[in-house]
């Protein structure tokens, strides 16, 4: 089993930085699974079924190598305590390389070095072992790519600063936002209590391709599909977002399921919150 | 009697000063003399000492006056001083003067701000009538002294990621290297193990004489190296091998900071039993005071004996290897707090002769029992690094 991968890029770097920063406030144990095309990151034990799934593409790595368990089975599960990795990589963002390696030392261990730049002409290596426990094959089930369902509507998303910002503000009134979305590209944000009732209301975000959805023909565009959710699932998520993603998209199953999807340069983030 | 007058922009560094020592302590020791302004502190369970010595050229004015006795014997509460000396900023910006002055007969510091607008502010702190811990070191005897810019060090420590407790230096003549404890359990909640490693040309000075690893206390090297950053000043590092104490110092031609933190040792100490502490407490209490720094050194001798099982009774010891120094970190803080209770601590500013080392060949302020498995190290003369002028060692618990 071998796993040796290298960040370079700057922004890559920043973005796996936001991944792990995201998983870390969700989830406090995550696998790694390391794949030969990509590396996934799986929390696991979200509170209310709720589930998270990071996945950075082999091709944004500098440097990416692996050799899994078998040839049959060509994968490695790496299961490791979420703020172990995002405190690690945390004050990397000035980095010039981020590498990342499965060792054992004296126990296995994922290694992070972060490579900074100190006096001209020098680098100096912040060197972290990350304690891990190499998964057996019988627990591999656990940790699949999540089913997307076929969504009744699918709407791009405003900007994330300003959904933060307006989830805070009805997190204070109370516990569960509605999102409502149409295929005409508007989307509602609400709150809803006995005394008053809070709602922000978007339009012109525009919708993904229909292939997307499995929204029918005859149906009437201007139609909301809603979902409740608890608003503090969405408000964590939300408050790891530094970076505004090149697609920020969300999926809603009427009254059952919102799923947020977020795509940056390789580096991609979905978010399954489930009603309540 | 004390008298000393600052301007704003002293108080600042003053202020800071008290700020980094409250990590260390809840009680301060204002201790002055000729030289200049002293402020000490020592923590609970004795494992870090600090030491600010502010000289009398720092100061606008300053007067001190000896009376009867020949300390002032002052030890302010942190909780009582530091909310004086808090917005440092702004008391730069509008103390114009800052009068300091002790009334020992009314056990009171008189702290004055003479601020912008004509405003005046007067500050009445009680002290306790507490003789000060004073510690005599060696410092340039250590085989390893560091100097380097504490910005370097203070951004490798933002990078180090476990809650811990514990940072270790770890040196060979060719490297120097910064590391977090490591996890003793087997499962994925054990603490994160993180290095870095610095080159010699990083440092100002980089003398490395015992390849070696020094473990002790994270959280004050934080403190320290924000004083450091915060007077400009290089910070250095003087350490031996592990057990005995190292000293980070910060040397500005004004003043002069020194904190002594206790490090791990190899090898478990035998823990001193009660009975020869009374003893050695005993002991102390018949000598009269003194500042005759010969007694002072006879006294300082007993006290290895007097946590050593083997022989409560002797004053001196007969070969070096009895007192040989094995310090060790307890972490757990004494319920026998009774530093203002033992007698007398004596400082003697005079190098040491050769003749003397014998006598002074532990640094065992940091309680440990004289462990016989270090007698390798007690082979060289002046390799104690601190000694308790005054016997605290009953806090070795």
């Amino acid at each position: 089993m071998r796993f040796r991968a290298r960040i370079t890029s700057k922004s890559v770097l920043e973005l796996f930085i936001q991944v792990s920063g995201t998983v870390t406030k969700l989830a406090k144990v995550c696998v790694l699974r390391v794949c030969p095309d990509r590396l996934c990151f799986c929390p696991t034990g979200l509170p209310g079924e709720a589930r998270l799934w990071g996945e950075v593409k082999r091709g944004v790595f500098h440097h990416f190598c692996m050799e899994g368990v078998s040839e049959e089975f060509n994968e490695i599960y790496l299961e490791l305590m979420s703020e172990h990795l995002a405190r690690a990589v945390k004050n990397a963002g000035s980095a010039s390389s981020l590498k990342l390696q499965l060792t054992n030392k004296l126990r296995p261990c994922l290694t992070v070095v972060v490579e900074l730049p100190s006096c001209p002409g020098h680098t100096r290596a912040m060197v972290h072992d990350l304690p891990v426990k190499v998964l057996p094959r019988r627990w591999w089930k656990e940790c699949t790519e999540p089913r997307v369902w076929a969504s009744d509507v699918s709407v791009y998303l405003p900007s994330l600063k300003t959904l933060k910002n307006m989830v805070e503000r009805m997190a204070n009134v109370g516990d569960r936002v509605l999102v409502e979305a149409n295929l005409n590209g508007k989307m509602n944000l609400s709150v809803e209590t006995d005394v008053v009732t809070i709602k922000s209301y978007f339009k012109n975000l525009g919708n993904p391709p229909k292939a997307v959805t499995g929204a029918t023909q005859g149906e009437d565009p201007e139609n909301m599909v809603q979902v409740r959710v608890d608003n503090r699932k969405l408000l964590l998520f939300f408050e790891g977002q530094q970076i505004n993603p090149t697609v920020a998209l969300c999926n809603i199953l009427s009254n059952t399921l919102l799923h947020l999807v977020l795509v940056h340069d390789g580096v991609s983030l979905q978010y399954f919150i489930p009603a309540s | 009697m004390l008298k000393c007058g600052m301007t704003g922009g002293q108080v600042k560094v003053f202020g800071k000063a008290i700020q980094t020592l409250s990590r260390v302590s809840d009680d301060l020791w204002l201790d002055p003399s000729e030289k200049g302004l002293a402020l000490r502190s020592v923590n609970s369970c004795h494992s870090t000492y600090g030491y600010i010595l502010f000289s009398s050229l720092f100061f606008q004015q300053y007067q001190w006056s000896p009376s009867a006795t020949m300390n002032l014997n002052c030890k302010l509460a942190i909780k009582s001083i530091l909310p004086i000396f808090r917005c440092l900023n702004y008391l730069e910006r509008n103390v114009e003067k800052c009068k300091i002055v002790t009334r020992s007969d009314k056990c009171r510091v008189v702290i004055q701000f003479f601020c912008r607008h004509g405003i005046k502010r007067t500050h009445n702190v009680y002290f306790q009538d507490s003789q000060p811990l004073k510690i005599l070191f060696e410092k340039s005897v250590c085989a390893n002294i560091l100097m380097i810019k504490p910005r370097l060090l203070s951004e490798a420590i933002a990078l180090l990621t476990s809650n811990q407790e514990e940072i270790t230096f770890s040196v060979t003549p060719g490297s120097f290297c910064l590391k977090s404890s490591n996890g003793e359990s087997l499962d994925l909640s054990s603490s994160v193990y993180s290095e870095m490693s610095f080159g010699p040309e990083e440092f100002d000075f980089f003398q490395v004489g015992l390849d070696t690893e020094v473990t002790f206390c994270f959280r004050e090297l934080k403190g320290i190296l924000t004083f450091s950053e915060v007077m400009h000043a290089p910070i250095s590092i003087y350490f031996d091998f592990p057990g005995k104490p190292v000293v980070l110092s910060i040397d500005d031609m004004l003043l002069e900071a020194n904190f002594i933190l206790a490090t791990l040792a190899d090898q478990p100490s035998r823990v001193s039993s009660p009975q020869s502490l009374c003893f050695s407490q005993v002991q102390r209490r018949s000598d009269p005071t003194q500042s005759n720094a010969q007694v002072g050194k006879s006294q300082a001798s007993q006290t290895p004996e007097s946590i050593s099982r083997a022989a409560p009774k002797r004053l001196f010891p007969k070969e070096p290897l009895d007192s040989s120094s094995a310090t060790e970190t307890k972490r757990v803080s004494t319920n026998q707090d009774n530093i203002s209770e033992v007698p007398e601590s004596v400082v003697s500013d005079m190098e040491e002769g050769p003749g003397l080392s014998c006598l002074r060949k532990f640094s065992c302020m940091f309680f440990g029992a004289v462990s016989s498995e270090q007698q390798e190290h007690a082979g060289h003369p002046l390799d104690s690094l601190a000694t308790a002028s005054d016997s605290e060692e009953d806090a070795s618990g």
